[in-house]
């Protein structure tokens, strides 16, 4: 008897285990092949006032024997498919996308987001809830606002990469434009300024024929609507004060020259040092610089130390020059702080900062901007003195 | 111990009660019962009708009647082909036969003036005498003596010494362990001469009466794990040890367990250097392979050759091995848990080659690693088995029929066989073959959890195999020591392969008694050299 019990006990623990095994089940296991991976997701507001929700969902079959040799258009399909809904919310619109979408939406791999125009100035809090709250899309995702629906995005078939949504990401993985990450939106709406800026994207070439994206310029939002858009220059700037410029270059034309020379910004960083002095807020933004010399159209020597010096103070006016048109569209016209001042007054002054808080739009186009930047033109190039030259032609001063 | 004891009892008297019952039989049958234990009679007729009625049956037992000196009668018994005959024509029967006639026949002058044998053992009674004919020695008893004697020119046909298949090494000795418990223990003390190496001589299985020995090194090695290990074998009432790895299974702790807590070897080096390190070999004659205790997990990892080679390799191929280990462990349940439940957590790109080629597979991923595991097991083990000459036909229909024509005919995925073969690969980096059968093993239970509770059944799986192994000892030594319980002495030689001149301390559980085992201050120098 006692035999039998312990056998019953060696049985039991295992098949018991086996059991509950079974009882979790597989139910929310998916096979990889029952997915519709979701690479771009587009936001857009109809004329109705609803939310037109569009996706790019890739082929993977095609998509592999692209790879496999064969040119794209020639596979088993397209690339890509694009779908879209409109719904009263964003989720309602995936729901009834779903209706269509023989396989399960999975958006776990999303790579952008695109927001219409038309959507952006209507205001986005409501949709960036739902990226925020929805677990599935990823929070890396890239958010772009678009020029046009974003539904004719993800039709666009791009040269290069395999779809337009991975041509955006690409694009913003660059970072020669800004680029913004769904997170990194959250944290500015979030943020006490509750400004956002997010880079613009619009398509190269006329449809059908579009064969490409383009990065430009930026759209800056105000309590979650867009307020305005900057050119590139101006983005350009605001990259300049929010410390994301990684890789630029600086034209300056000497004086008493015809050509131009080319800078590539090498290693940048800026500090913003807020002070409080009574009633006068100031921001400095301190700009460190190396550059790079890669193109030189002049005659003159850069060889010469004191002509490196004379480049160097002309790009710093450069460098100030395009910070000071930002600040003029954001500070002054558009008065939307999407450059950081707030937290950093916030983090250095906390009380003074509680107290014009709810006020900051307007203190903010108050605040003096002192900017000192110092450029550094470390290497001159492979070739030094101008090789195109003959010798008596470069200038010598 | 004493739950051992208690259970032994019935055990034992249940065999008693079987050994009664045949001999009840035996008598009913009128067959000549024969009391081995007694001791030798003075009447020569006497003891050969007994040693025949011992050996009734047997033809192959030789009983050779002579006389000694023309006068006294004597008898030779050896059984065929376990002896070396022209030895005992020479050495022994011939001096014998060609004796004075009226010489001392007692069995001490026969011994020490007649015989030119060197290993002569006197032997009394008849359990004795059966005993060294079964070991080969051929007995020789005379008339009007209570006593024999044993000649120790036992010789039988054995495998030469051989490089050892299982355990191939670049660099290093390429003896191994044969069949012959002689052979085996002359192979570790040619290693070892000192007179501190100790063979503890036993004896198991009731028919086979397997020899068996305990090598030590006094003095190095921890008394208690002797002790038990002795007491352990002795604990053994069985029919048979045909090989160590039956006596393993009678004296593991947990024999439950998949991990084995055992280390069996074929290479004298290694038993050798396991001696050295404090621990304890046990000797099985007719198998090659020679059980080390105690053994930890981290023992199982290591190669002879980590020691052979330079340092520096040793750790990183040390590190190669633990990673590989992994590998086989739960790439096939990473690899199922990540496509069936995590896909977000797979690579982009990859995502979508791998959503490509699984495209026109109709199993689940769970059913199709399952799948493929079994049949690379089954192609494993098909490959081991079979004659040498049709294996290589298992392999080529192996590779092709599961590799290429599975993946074209959609059955299963490209990805899918890279994961197996990769995992079949990484097991085979394990250097002890039972170790790695534990881990394959092990395997496939993870992909069942992988496949129904994803990650989180891996997590599951992890604790419990960490718990079981954290929970198992071998011979009173941790499973996993020296990572847990954590001692940083031991880590010098489980983390890295640390050099010689600074693996100067035993491991802590082995090696206790005696610490140190080389001097300080061994690292090479030009200028230590110059003193």
């Amino acid at each position: 008897m006692r035999r039998l019990m312990v056998m019953k006990k060696w049985l039991i623990t295992p098949v018991a285990i086996l059991l509950m095994l079974l009882l979790a089940g597989c139910w929310d296991r998916t096979e990889i092949n029952d997915l519709a991976i979701i690479v771009g997701l587009g936001l857009h507001e109809t004329e109705d006032e609803e939310v037109q929700l569009s996706v790019q969902i890739v082929n993977p079959s095609s998509m592999a024997s692209g790879q496999s040799g064969n040119s794209g258009q020639q596979g088993t399909g397209q690339l890509t498919t694009m779908e879209k809904e409109v719904g009263k919310t964003t989720f309602d619109a995936r729901s009834k996308l779903q209706e269509k979408v023989s396989r399960e939406l999975f958006s776990g791999h999303n790579r952008v987001v695109f927001i219409s125009e038309k959507l952006a100035e209507k205001g986005i809090r409501d949709h960036i809830d739902f990226l925020a709250r929805y677990t599935r899309p990823r929070l890396r995702s890239y958010v772009y606002v678009t020029k046009g629906v974003p539904a004719d995005f993800f039709k666009v078939m791009p040269d290069l990469e395999s779809s337009s949504a991975e041509t955006a990401r690409e694009l913003a993985d660059l970072r020669i434009g800004m680029s913004v990450e769904v997170k990194e939106l959250l944290q500015m709406t979030a943020d006490a300024s509750e400004n956002a800026a997010l880079p613009i994207i619009t398509i190269e070439g006329e449809p059908p024929h579009s064969y490409g994206l383009r990065v430009q310029g930026a759209a800056v939002f105000k309590h979650g609507k867009m307020v305005g858009q900057l050119d590139d220059s101006a983005t350009r700037g605001v990259m300049w004060i929010r410390d994301e410029i990684e890789e630029a270059t600086i034209m300056v034309q000497p004086e008493g020259e015809t050509g131009y020379i080319s800078f590539l910004v090498l290693d940048a960083t800026t500090k913003l040092v807020p002070e409080i002095k009574g009633d006068n807020w100031t921001m400095t933004v301190q700009i460190n610089a190396i550059d790079d010399a890669v193109e030189n159209h002049t005659t003159l020597d850069l060889m010469k130390p004191d002509t490196i010096k004379r480049l160097e103070k002309q790009l710093e006016e450069k460098v100030e020059q395009r910070i000071h048109i930002a600040l003029e569209q954001v500070q002054k016209d558009m008065k939307a702080d999407i450059l950081g001042f707030g937290e950093s007054f916030d983090s250095k002054y906390p009380d003074k900062w509680e107290a014009v808080k709810d006020n900051w739009d307007e203190k903010f186009s108050e605040v003096t901007v002192n900017i000192e930047s110092d450029v550094e033109i470390k290497r001159p190039g492979r070739s030094t003195s101008p090789p195109a030259l003959p010798e008596d032609e470069v200038t010598n001063e | 111990m004493k739950n051992g004891q208690k259970g032994r009892l019935p055990l034992k008297r249940r065999r008693l009660k079987q050994q009664k019952a045949k001999q009840a039989d035996k008598t009913a049958k009128l067959e000549p019962s024969v009391d081995s234990k007694a001791p030798l009679s003075d009447s020569l007729r006497a003891n050969e009708n007994t040693f025949r009625s011992i050996y009734d049956n047997s033809s192959d037992v030789i009983f050779r009647p002579f006389y000694i000196g023309e006068q006294v009668k004597a008898l030779l018994i050896y059984i065929e082909g376990l002896s070396n005959i022209e030895e005992i024509d020479d050495s022994v029967l011939s001096p014998l036969i060609k004796s004075k006639a009226d010489g001392d026949t007692t069995v001490d002058t026969l011994i020490n003036k007649k015989v030119a044998v060197s290993d002569v053992k006197k032997v009394t009674t008849f359990s004795d005498s059966v005993k060294e004919i079964a070991s080969g020695s051929p007995v020789i008893i005379v008339d009007q003596q209570t006593s024999g004697f044993a000649l120790g020119l036992s010789k039988w046909e054995n495998r030469s010494v051989e490089e050892p298949q299982a355990e191939m090494v670049v660099r290093g000795p390429r003896e191994g362990f044969v069949e012959t418990i002689g052979v085996n223990t002359s192979l570790i003390r040619r290693r070892i001469r000192s007179p501190k190496l100790k063979m503890k001589a036993m004896e198991a299985g009731e028919y086979t009466k397997t020899a068996i020995k305990i090598a030590y090194i006094d003095g190095v090695a921890d008394q208690s794990v002797i002790k038990e290990a002795a007491s352990r074998i002795n604990r053994i009432d069985v029919d048979g040890i045909l090989d160590s790895g039956v006596l393993e299974e009678y004296i593991e702790d947990h024999p439950q367990s998949p991990f084995p807590q055992v280390l069996s070897t074929e290479r004298p080096d290694i038993v050798s250097a396991n001696l050295l390190e404090g621990r304890v070999a046990i000797l099985v004659d007719g198998s090659p392979f020679v059980l080390i205790v105690p053994a930890t997990f981290y023992s199982l990892l290591q190669s002879s050759e980590d020691y052979y080679g330079r340092f520096l390799i040793g750790t990183s191929i040390r590190w190669l091995r633990y990673f590989f280990l992994l590998i086989s462990l739960f790439l096939p349940s990473l690899y199922v848990a990540l496509l069936t439940y995590h896909q977000e957590m797979v690579p982009t790109t990859l995502l979508f080659s791998i959503a490509a080629s699984r495209a026109q597979v109709p199993f689940p991923a769970l059913i199709e690693a399952l799948m493929m595991e079994i049949t690379f097991e089954a192609l494993r083990e098909a490959g081991l088995r079979l004659p040498k000459q049709v294996g290589s036909a298992v392999s080529i229909v192996g590779a092709l029929v599961i590799g290429e024509a599975a993946v074209s005919a959609g059955i299963v995925s490209a990805p899918m066989v890279i994961v197996v073969a990769l995992t079949g690969v990484a097991s085979f980096t394990i250097p002890r073959y039972s170790a790695s059968a534990a881990v394959r093993m092990l395997r496939f239970p993870m992909i069942f959890l992988a496949g129904t509770l994803g990650l989180l059944g891996i997590m599951l799986g992890i604790i419990g195999i960490i718990v079981h192994m954290a929970t198992i000892r071998s011979f009173g030594e941790p499973y996993l020591s020296p990572m847990a319980p954590m001692k940083w002495r031991g880590m010098k030689d489980v983390l890295i392969r640390a050099p010689w001149w600074k693996l100067n301390t035993r491991p802590r559980f082995t090696g206790e008694t005696n610490d140190y085992r080389q001097a300080d201050n061994q690292k090479p120098s030009p200028i230590r050299g110059k003193d």
